[in-house]
């Protein structure tokens, strides 16, 4: 089955949040500093991605598409 | 260097005579990275520079640090006190976390999304308002009055209200644009602190009545945190509520304009934006680049600093000019055209680092779901006067009025012909 594929350059991200506002199912933030994001989110979460990874200040977020959803858990994240 | 010639570019960039097309001459400023102009001011409009400094801990947004200080108003001193707009770490940070703490993440992250449907439903019904007309005023008809409802929603203030709230507003955004301070008469700078300290006394009224009876919106959130380090004092929120108040809706008011204008002004891009609705995402994005709403704030440098070789002096004034760095061809490529799925587009017009855009989120929701609207209902729209007249603030840049002529408005539930859903 089709998924997305969400990834972050954590080298890049500074936390502004920005994606957490446009997809809040699939971005969350821990803390003030460390992003939590689903790496491989349902179809149907599509535009808040695609909204999600335009809205992001530093362009940190590249989302693709995926046959197996890979890694069943979340990934984590912290600021550089 | 700094010659005569460029010395006065900035003046000229603001000066109202060209505030259709300001674009050639912050191309000028361009050439030299820190322009001094005349007045002291520092103009600095490299991309690189730009966002080197908005990012720098040398650089204050508290103009209290000026040698010379802005001339003042005569001060109604409610409604004065310095909000995280306009403060430096460590203040601003805490003044900042305290009404994120209730507008997103990581406390409240669903509330802008919350508050699409609300949104999709203004923006429908401001234009069903308009069905049977052939001329209409974008401004007035749906690039003024939705943020206003939204923003009015955002922080349980009364839509009746809308109209004064926006009279008061206007007054307050007109000292901060450089221009209008120097040239403005003492009655008329008597007339803008009158309308701040009415301004004030309702935001004071309104927070006192969203602590009695709190609702699910904003400030109601703000004045009843049952944290005490999560409350702002009484002075702060009137300051902070009337921020919010202004920046919610002088900004997104000037992007939805800018957006229409610039899409009609591009029938290439309108017609893609009409096949590809969801090129409407990075297509706002390319508008923040391209016009965007605050062409420049202005900063302090703490301390001497040395930027692009050009030493400034602890205390100088800098005008940081968004709308040249996103421009700037050294960081874009074809810097001066409208690219609608432009990829790379770190653009600066929510400004970058500690002082970026708070109200972003729902600012970039308003402006796509309502160009969306405007695209899939208005029916061969075109322009009736280019360029439009401009409101008079420089930094807040924008038509005041957007004539356009359709050939009809398409009822809600109309889909659009040759278009799969």
């Amino acid at each position: 089955m089709k998924h997305l594929s969400v990834i972050v350059d954590l080298s890049r991200c500074e936390v502004y949040g920005q994606c957490v506002f446009a997809a809040p199912g699939v971005f969350s933030l821990h803390g003030e500093d460390c992003l939590e994001f689903d790496p491989a989110p349902d179809e149907a979460a599509r535009q808040h991605v695609l909204r999600a990874a335009r809205a992001c200040p530093v362009q940190a977020i590249s989302v693709g598409w995926t046959d197996d959803r890979l890694g069943a858990s979340r990934t984590h994240g912290k600021s550089a | 260097v700094t010659t005569t010639t460029t010395s006065t570019l900035f003046r000229q960039a603001v000066d109202p005579a060209n505030r259709a097309d300001p674009y050639p001459l912050y191309a000028e400023l361009r050439r030299t990275p820190v322009s001094l102009q005349d007045d002291g001011t520092y103009v600095i409009s490299t991309y690189r520079e730009t966002g080197q400094l908005l990012r720098d801990p040398r650089i204050s947004s508290d103009q209290r640090n000026r040698a010379e200080p802005p001339p003042r108003l005569q001060a109604s001193r409610i409604g004065r006190d310095p909000t995280f707009l306009n403060l430096d770490p460590p203040a601003h940070d805490r003044a900042r976390r305290v009404v994120m703490t209730q507008f997103g993440p990581p406390h409240t992250p669903g509330r802008v999304e919350s508050m699409r449907a609300r949104i999709e439903e203004i923006a429908t019904r401001l234009i069903d308002a308009q069905a049977g007309r052939i001329r209409i005023d974008i401004v007035e008809s749906l690039a003024f009055p939705l943020p206003v409802a939204v923003i009015c929603d955002l922080l349980g203030a009364p839509i009746a209200d809308a109209e004064r709230l926006h009279a008061w507003s206007n007054a307050v955004v007109s000292r901060i644009d450089p221009a209008t301070v120097s040239a403005a008469s003492d009655e008329e700078l008597q007339q803008t602190a009158q309308a701040e300290g009415e301004f004030a006394e309702y935001m004071g009224a309104l927070l006192a009545e969203r602590h009695a009876h709190p609702g699910d919106d904003l400030l109601s959130a703000l004045v009843n945190a049952e944290d005490p380090t999560q409350r702002l004092s009484d002075a702060e929120a009137i300051s902070t509520a009337m921020v919010l108040m202004i920046a919610g809706h002088e900004t997104t008011t000037n992007l939805i304009a800018n957006g229409v204008l610039t899409f009609l002004r591009h029938p290439e891009v309108l017609a893609r934006l009409a096949a590809e609705p969801d090129l409407m995402i990075s297509a706002v994005e390319e508008l923040l680049r391209y016009e965007p709403p605050v062409q420049f704030r202005e900063r302090t440098t703490l301390t001497d600093v040395e930027v692009a070789g050009v030493p400034i002096p602890k205390g100088a004034a800098l005008v940081m000019l968004l709308a040249a760095a996103n421009r700037d061809e050294a960081r874009f490529a074809k810097a001066d055209t409208f690219v609608p799925d432009r990829a790379d587009n770190e653009h600066l017009g929510f400004l970058t680092g500690i002082h970026y855009c708070f109200g972003a989120p729902i600012a970039r929701l308003e402006a796509q779901i309502a160009l969306r609207e405007f695209v899939r209902r208005f029916v061969e729209p075109r322009l009736v006067v280019d360029p439009p007249p401009y409101r008079a603030n420089a930094p807040l840049r924008g038509p005041s009025q957007l004539m356009i002529d359709v050939q009809r408005v398409r009822e809600s539930s109309e889909q659009r012909r040759g278009l799969a859903s």
